[in-house]
């Protein structure tokens, strides 16, 4: 085989090629297939989070904030534990932005509660003095897009079996169900439910009587969303 | 003396020489200058009579020894011995590659996360070792520092809550908070494993023996929130607080928490398990060290002094 390959200098190529490109396979893959499997206690999306992470890219707010904890002592510090692939295994696409303008978010859940986002996302100034970030003041008025984060839901569970409604190991040794609705009406009822939790914490009483009347402001889906970064 | 060998002799000359030219024409006393001409002539002459050395061998060698059996085309091998300097090197390289594979390369490899753990680790003692023991000023110098990072983005730089938006930290308790913890209860674990306070449907007023009245909380709250000071409220609080808080509302261990004043301990669990109350949700602040939260605990209870 070896002599025919010889005296074939296209075939001899394409044999070089397919015994690197294997040998790099089998370096690569296996690494990559363990990296990417979801970490211990990471947990899909509900439906409410996804309107909210569709209302973080649509405001790109990944131009000013990073989510993505580099393992230096003076970040871990700052944000907490530093990013393991496996954590951005629901991320589609994954938010790590290219440059810190805000700081990083990957783990705001952790430091940061509802009423603070709520007068943070109002007058940005008022909370973090001298801070350059713009009111985002349309988010209490614009209502959120379910059906869109359903969609979105429905998709992830289908093509790349996104595990919701099954059982989820969490760090304590726990198991966490994520809920996905059977049919959009109930989606909205669920989403309709997170936000009430959520509005419960706020103080914006035009936001509040919005969810009261089933309506979901952006502003909640969004810090739905903030709050389930951990 | 061959004709070769002069000319291998004139080109050493005339290296040197050049060297000599080059290198400004004199040697003078310091010893590194010296120290390379001398390199410069052995080198040059070690690399003329090596090199004519098997220039004269290609003049005057033929062929021999005995051929291996393979023949390309006419080309053929002469079966030679292993050079045994390059067989030394060439197993002494097996050798090492087994050990790089196995050994070497995992054990010594390079990590980020390596890398980081060896940072950290070494900022760690560094850090106890600075801070080992601190004093009043120093931990309130620390609690200061980090005061600004973690906690100023909710309770503001001068601690004050920026208008309602946290608690005021200037002060132990605000009437705002005072009321709703009474009408509502709380289960803080300030002091980490005390039992929850009841809402006011469990606040016996002993002086009454009564539940505590809409105007007794009102005339209580003034007077916590007033620093415990006058006499308006004061027969409720020793009817319906004292039991638990004391009478001087310093609290009491495993019952209740001070509410008259801050304490490193009372702040060191509310980092611990974050608070819920009158103004909203405090997450907890699990990632301080230590010494940071002694830190924290330190200040914090230093500005409502």
């Amino acid at each position: 085989m070896f002599h025919w390959l010889e005296k074939h200098p296209f075939f001899f190529a394409v044999a070089v090629f397919v015994t690197i490109a294997f040998a790099g396979l089998i370096e690569i893959v296996p690494n990559f297939a363990q990296a990417s499997q979801p970490v211990v206690g990471t947990k899909p999306y509900t439906t409410l989070e996804l309107a909210g992470r569709h209302i973080y890219i649509s405001n790109n707010c990944m131009g000013c904030h990073s989510q993505l904890v580099r393992p230096f002592k003076s970040e871990t510090d700052r944000y907490g534990h530093y990013s393991l692939s496996g954590e951005y295994a629901y991320d589609r696409p994954f938010l790590w932005g290219s440059k810190r303008t805000g700081p990083d978010l990957m783990r705001v859940g952790n430091y940061r509660t509802t009423d603070w986002h709520e007068n943070h996302m109002k007058d940005p100034a008022a909370v973090v003095p001298g801070s350059i970030m713009p009111a985002y003041r349309w988010m209490f008025k614009k209502d959120a897009d379910i059906d869109t984060a359903y969609a979105e839901q429905v998709t992830v569970n289908k093509v790349f079996k996104t595990p919701y409604n099954v059982e989820i190991p969490m760090v304590d040794g726990s198991k966490a169900t994520v809920k996905m609705a059977a049919t959009l009406d109930e989606a909205h009822a669920d989403a309709l439910e997170e936000a009430k939790m959520i509005a419960a914490d706020m103080k914006d009483q035009d936001v509040k009587d919005a969810v009261e009347a089933g309506k979901i402001p952006e502003i909640v889906a969004l810090i739905a969303y903030l709050n389930s970064l951990k | 003396m061959n004709k070769l060998m002069v000319f291998g002799v004139v080109f050493v000359l005339a290296l040197l020489g050049l060297t000599w030219v080059v290198a400004g024409g004199q040697v003078g006393d310091d010893i590194v200058n010296k120290l390379a001409m001398l390199g410069a002539v052995a080198t040059a002459t070690i690399a003329i009579f090596v090199a004519l050395k098997y220039i004269r061998q290609m003049q005057t060698d033929k062929a021999g020894g005995k051929l291996a059996e393979e023949n390309w085309d006419g080309i053929g091998e002469y079966k030679n011995e292993l050079p045994f300097g390059w067989a030394i090197i060439f197993f002494g390289l097996v050798i090492w590659a087994i050990w790089y594979f196995l050994a070497g390369y995992p054990v010594n490899a390079y990590s980020q996360i390596g890398e980081y753990n060896e940072a950290v680790a070494e900022h760690d003692a560094k850090f106890e070792a600075q801070y080992a023991n601190m004093d009043e000023e120093t931990l309130k110098e620390m609690g200061g520092s980090i005061f600004i990072v973690q906690c100023a983005p909710c309770h503001g730089l001068q601690a004050d809550g920026i208008d309602g938006k946290a608690a005021n930290l200037n002060a132990r308790l605000e009437e705002k908070t005072i009321k709703h913890v009474i009408q509502n209860g709380s289960n803080n674990q300030l002091l980490g494993m005390e039992m929850p306070m009841p809402d006011r449907n469990g606040l016996m007023n002993a002086n009454t023996g009564a539940l505590i009245t809409d105007a007794e909380i009102d005339a209580v709250t003034k007077f916590v929130a007033g620093g415990m000071k006058g006499t308006e409220g004061a027969d409720v609080f020793a009817g319906t607080c004292a039991a638990c808080h004391g009478a001087d509302g310093k609290g009491m261990d495993m019952v209740a928490p001070s509410i008259a004043d801050f304490n490193p301990t009372l702040i060191a669990n509310v980092l611990k398990h974050g608070k819920k109350g009158a103004i909203g949700a405090m997450p907890a602040f699990n990632n301080l060290t230590e010494a940071q939260v002694k830190a924290l605990g330190a200040y914090v209870t230093s500005l409502s002094k």
